[in-house]
């Protein structure tokens, strides 16, 4: 496009704004005249937008042309679509009208062959995409990432054009989506792996639950990544592997409490120690050292997260003291940034206080983004140890201080004063010389919060009423410190009276000196300030009386208004209203420190959750929310506690100087900013796929047979083949669960899950030993090993979730075969002991009875016969007791149940078959009453089954049946 | 980490690629351009690449004449922001070889492109050079299938050295190496 090229060099050449204006605007008519004549060729109408386009980049206004350009992505041509899109990005914003006429070339090109259309779609949906193209959208941007089919460049974007549609609007990503966009996170290319964690970082924020999967996921490919080196070459970014998916992975891990599982632990724990190794060493390179150091910190940030894995926690405190005092200046605002969020999470401030004077020294960097840091690090720090030297520094400090950071600076100090007080003069005269020195930058919410403090605290009082009078008696004193000065002295001056300096003329004089110099909303606390004094000191009465008289003629009507009233309160024969109206005003109702809120307002509302603010233990108490800390309230105790406050009869009313404090919602409001934000957390209640409730068809063939035996096959299909071995020793059992894959080709992203029923998780506990692989090739196995314990008698089995990619995402829910009767010991007795134990034990509650045929009833093919039951009774882990009963056909069986927490349980069967009936009676008493119920219903149902009466028709199994059913199973 | 603009700046405070993230009107954006501007371009030399501004962060990085500034969420990690400019500027540089100012001047649009392929909604999308380098090329074979000699121009040559000798002393420099 020689034409383009032409005209920014002419830009390009004009050296005044006016030349380019010209220029510029010779171009716009020539452009606006050729789309009015029309019958462009794609090639022309694909330059003169271009040349808008340069235009609009350089800063002015283009107003026309959009039609022509949005009409370009119509073209036939990728080139011209191209551009169309470009303009349409630059150009257009999601309300913009023009969107609902592209939304079906839109629609055309994610549905075309050629991916590189499909990308330009997904790149303007990602770009401008709202809530209507979304909705139009989002399913076919969906099956652009899940299909088998999408190229991985197209899976990237499209994992990042759904992460826009659902920040914009987050039901367009549906909930039973939720799994197979987990499982992308194990995607073999590193691009979409990165894409679809970012994707996944948004939603399991919003829906913890739901994306929970994602945390294991997380933790394994932190440590192939890190451990194993499994990345391409390419992805090595100056010697670091693929930082930003460790970065990601490592915020991840963030956004869900540490995992309980010691094997997700013991993984995490050695990635971070790896990355921990590996910054030992400081790369000359630039770009390696940053990213290494991108890595690091969000690592240090996790081992403060996790909080448990001291080890890392020292390694990490005495490297943050160096990063702090680095002479890179980067590192030295990180290694303040994360000194600070230490400061927020751990036990003990000590390991930070060590560098006390280096933080402060930071305060005077020549940087200011390291000087904010410092301060954010100081206030978080702070505690009642060190209160007053930091204070006193930042203090000094404020002298000095940027204008941009004065105000916050003013507002943390306060604060600091204010939680860590402990002393009445300290913080009466830090708080006064605070807004002396920084007036200008004080915010109402402080000067008042300091008279309601004073208001609140009986014992402050006097202190605080003799130095404001200093203050105010001053030749230069901020209108600020006059305001408390109007209201401090209005209440509590008739205690300083007597004092040398202190007598009512004095004060009087001293107010009436500010007076002139002030705002008029200073002169109304001062004259509400001086009707007080009319009733307290009536020998001043006749200077005041001049005062209101004087302002009753003033042009500010507020002013007039109080001097008339005021004048007329006065003026009347008895002082009995003056009295009311001038009473002592009550002490101010708890409330929340209107100074945290005015200081959150400033951090709130940022797209992605804070994992923790700024301001130490207590700010992050409420981990839920990150809600303001509980803070003291109004009422402090100072060392020298006197008496409560006499409450007086709470006459106060408007007339007296502080108007503004009906408001106690008003202050609060600003408090509930977390529920800001644009996706707020979804109430939906998600099914959880892993539970009883969603066991996949013919789970239960593998599992019955697994009911009476220790390993064999628990499921199989074309694609994959379970088996289970176990063993059992009293209340503790290894489960190990072998998955072979059958399918011709490798499966990928494999998963599986445990669940059991909330209920039931303290009666059975595991820990898992280790995860199965994420690939398995074709014709390979891979293992899992658990190990389980029941704590007390248990009912419910545990259930697990497998999933994994061959082509689509395959998934079975499958009930696990650990059952409370596998934690028997089959015992022997002789038939004396049966008996007496028998009788012992006794009827009800302790035993349960059953009666029972076989499930169908005679004609549904299936029977009793002496060798099922035995079998049957035997799996069960009874000891049967051969000859004890007298009647030959019964069965008698005892065994001892194990359980960590309930102890050992004794327990006794007697089952009468009648095989003409074809009915048992079955009866079980067991030395607890929980444990027969649950033992009769499970025999009960596993009995009712019965056995085939078609004549055996299967052959034996071959030998090789057995070795391609169990080969790879049972030899590990 | 949603960035949520990425904005190169010359250092006459010329606005050369600006990339927004987040929707934001006319007025917003202007008055961020300023702002930011205004503050990036008071930074000396030596001090750290971050910096606070209003609720957010802003990352930049000087090359040659040009500051590349990225803006992002105060939680956001600054050092990995500051390597996806790094990125950035080597994905154009082994794209155009050498880049300069010049080149994302003359060829805006390509540098858009690069961008996209890099950045999606805000997110790094892929770090490999030569994933994106291919999506690039696909991009300019078809192009040259579709325009003849369009790959002549892609490169400004003969313009460049028109532009050279007409505003003499103001030569392109290479914004990395």
């Amino acid at each position: 496009m020689r034409g383009l090229v032409q005209f920014i060099a002419d830009l390009r050449n004009a050296r005044a704004r006016e030349l380019e204006e010209k220029r510029i605007n010779k171009e716009l008519a020539n452009i606006r005249q050729k789309f009015k004549d029309g019958n462009l060729s794609g090639y022309h109408k694909k330059k003169y937008v271009c040349k808008l386009l340069y235009i609009y980049i350089l800063g002015w206004n283009v107003d026309f042309g959009h039609l022509e350009a949005v009409n370009l992505i119509s073209a036939n041509k990728y080139s011209e679509k191209q551009i169309g899109y470009l303009a349409m990005t630059l150009f257009l914003h999601e309300q913009h009208e023009l969107l609902h006429l592209v939304v079906n070339s839109i629609r055309k090109d994610l549905m075309d062959h050629n991916e590189l259309f499909n990308c330009l779609a997904l790149h303007a949906i990602a770009n401008v995409g709202g809530r209507e193209m979304g909705e139009a959208l989002s399913g076919e941007v969906h099956r652009l990432l899940i299909s088998p089919t999408s190229k991985a460049f197209v899976k990237k974007k499209a994992a990042l054009t759904l992460l826009r549609l659902y920040r914009k609007h987050p039901d367009i990503v549906q909930p039973q989506w939720a799994e197979r966009i987990i499982s992308l996170m194990d995607d073999a290319d590193m691009g979409v792996a990165l894409s679809v964690t970012s994707l996944v970082m948004a939603l399991a924020q919003d829906q913890p639950e739901q994306y929970k999967g994602s945390y294991v996921k997380a933790a394994a490919r932190m440590k192939r990544i890190l451990v194993d080196g499994e990345y391409a070459a390419d992805y090595l970014y100056y010697k670091v592997p693929c930082p930003w998916i460790q970065v990601k992975l490592l915020r991840l891990l963030q956004y869900y409490p540490p995992s309980e599982d010691t094997h997700v632990r013991d993984l995490i724990r050695e990635s971070l120690q790896k990355i921990l190794n590996l910054a030992l060493e400081m790369p000359k390179n630039v770009q390696q050292n940053n990213a290494q150091n991108a890595v690091l910190f969000e690592a240090i940030n996790l081992i403060i997260h996790l909080d448990t894995e001291q080890a890392l926690m020292k390694q990490i405190s005495t490297r943050l003291g160096k990063f702090i005092q680095s002479r890179e200046t980067n590192v030295r605002y990180l290694g303040l940034e994360a000194m600070t969020h230490l400061a927020a999470r751990a036990e003990t401030l000590d390991p930070i206080k060590q560098h006390q004077a280096i933080i402060i020294g930071s305060l005077k960097d020549r940087d200011i983004s390291v000087r904010r840091k410092g301060l954010d690090l100081l206030y978080s720090m702070c505690d009642q140890t060190n209160a007053q030297p930091i204070v006193g520094e930042l203090l000094q400090y404020l002298q000095n201080a940027d204008f941009a950071i004065r105000e916050e600076m003013v507002l943390k100090i306060a604060i600091l004063t204010e939680k860590y007080a402990t002393d009445i003069q300290w913080y009466v005269d830090i708080s006064l010389r605070l807004i002396a020195m920084a007036g200008d930058h004080v915010s109402d919410e402080v000067w008042q919060r300091v008279i309601q403090i004073v208001t609140n605290n009986e014992e402050l009082q006097v202190y605080a009423a003799q130095n404001i009078l200093q203050y105010v008696k001053a030749d230069h004193c901020h209108e600020t410190l006059v305001k408390i000065g109007g209201y401090i002295l209005g209440e509590f001056g008739h205690l300083i009276a007597d004092d040398k300096g202190g007598s009512p003329i004095e004060q009087f004089l001293a107010l009436y000196g500010k007076l002139q110099g002030c705002s008029s909303g200073t002169r109304a606390i001062i004259l509400s300030c001086f009707i007080k004094f009319v009733n307290l000191f009536p020998e001043i009465k006749p200077r005041i009386m001049y005062v209101f008289e004087t302002y009753s003629y003033t042009l500010d009507s507020e002013l007039q208004q109080r001097a008339c009233e005021y004048l007329a309160l006065a003026r009347l024969p008895t002082d009995d209203l003056l009295r009311t109206v001038c009473d002592e005003m009550p002490p101010f109702p708890e409330r929340q420190s209107a100074l945290l809120s005015r200081l959150h307002q400033k951090h709130a509302n940022t797209s992605d959750k804070r994992t923790w603010v700024v301001g130490g233990k207590d700010a992050n108490a409420n981990e839920r929310d990150f809600t303001l800390s509980k803070n003291p309230g109004l009422k402090r105790a100072f060392s020298s506690a006197n008496g409560r406050m006499p409450q007086s009869n709470g006459a106060a009313n408007g007339t007296n100087g502080m108007n503004g404090y009906s408001g106690v919602t008003n202050d609060l409001a600003g408090l509930n900013m977390n529920d800001a934000g644009p996706s707020e957390p979804k109430t939906l209640k998600v099914p959880n796929l892993a539970s009883a409730a969603h066991l996949s068809p013919d789970w239960e063939i593998g599992y019955n047979k697994l009911l009476l035996k220790g390993e064999g096959v628990l499921y199989e299909d074309g694609q994959i083949q379970i088996g289970v071995r176990s063993e059992y020793r009293s209340q503790m059992a290894c489960v190990i669960l072998y998955f072979s894959n059958k399918a011709p080709t490798a499966v990928t992203s494999f998963t599986t899950t445990l669940d059991l029923e909330p209920a039931e998780k303290e009666n059975l506990s595991w820990e898992v030993k280790g995860l199965p692989e994420s690939t398995i090739h074709e014709g390979a196995q891979s293992q899992q090993m658990i190990m389980f314990e029941a704590k007390k008698v248990f009912d419910k089995s545990p259930t697990i979730r497998i999933s994994y990619l061959a082509g689509a995402l395959q998934a079975l829910t499958l009930k696990l075969p650990v059952v409370i009767h596998k934690f028997m010991d089959p015992a022997e007795l002789t038939a004396d002991d049966f008996f007496k134990r028998w009788k012992q034990i006794g009827g009800a509650p302790r035993e349960a009875q059953r009666i029972f045929g076989v499930k169908g009833g005679k004609d549904g093919g299936r029977e009793f016969n002496d060798s099922f039951i035995r079998e049957t009774v035997e799996g069960f882990r009874w000891g049967v007791l051969d000859g004890v009963d007298p009647n030959k056909k019964n069965f008698v069986g005892a065994s001892v149940l194990h359980t960590g927490d309930g102890g050992k349980f004794g327990c006794l069967l007697r089952l009468e078959p009648n095989y003409g009936t074809q009915k048992v009676r079955l009866t079980i008493r067991a030395t607890d009453e929980s444990v027969s119920p649950i033992l009769i219903k499970l025999m009960e149902e596993r009995l009712a089954i019965g056995v085939s009466t078609a004549p055996e028709t299967t052959e034996a199994p071959t030998f090789r049946d057995i070795s391609d059913a169990f080969g790879n199973v049972l030899v590990p | 980490m949603p960035g949520s603009y990425l904005i190169l700046l010359s250092r006459q405070g010329k606005v050369r690629l600006a990339k927004w993230f987040t929707t934001l009107s006319p007025k917003e954006k202007a008055k961020i351009i300023k702002d930011v501007s205004q503050l990036v371009l008071a930074r000396r030399t030596r001090m750290c690449n971050f910096l606070e501004y209003k609720d957010s962060k802003i990352v930049y990085r000087r090359y040659a004449s040009l500051f590349f500034i990225a803006g992002c969420a105060s939680t956001d990690n600054e050092l990995i922001t500051l390597e996806i400019v790094h990125r950035y500027v080597e994905q154009m540089d082994k794209y155009y070889g050498n880049v300069c100012e010049l080149d994302i001047i003359f060829n805006f649009q390509k540098a858009y492109f690069i961008l996209d392929e890099l950045l999606l909604a805000g997110e790094m999308q892929e770090s490999s050079k030569k994933n994106v380098l291919r999506v690039i090329s696909a991009q300019d074979s078809i192009e040259d299938t579709e325009v003849s000699g369009a790959w002549l121009f892609r490169f400004y040559g003969v313009e460049l050295c028109c532009y050279t000798f007409t505003a003499p002393g103001r030569y392109p420099y290479p914004l990395i190496h």
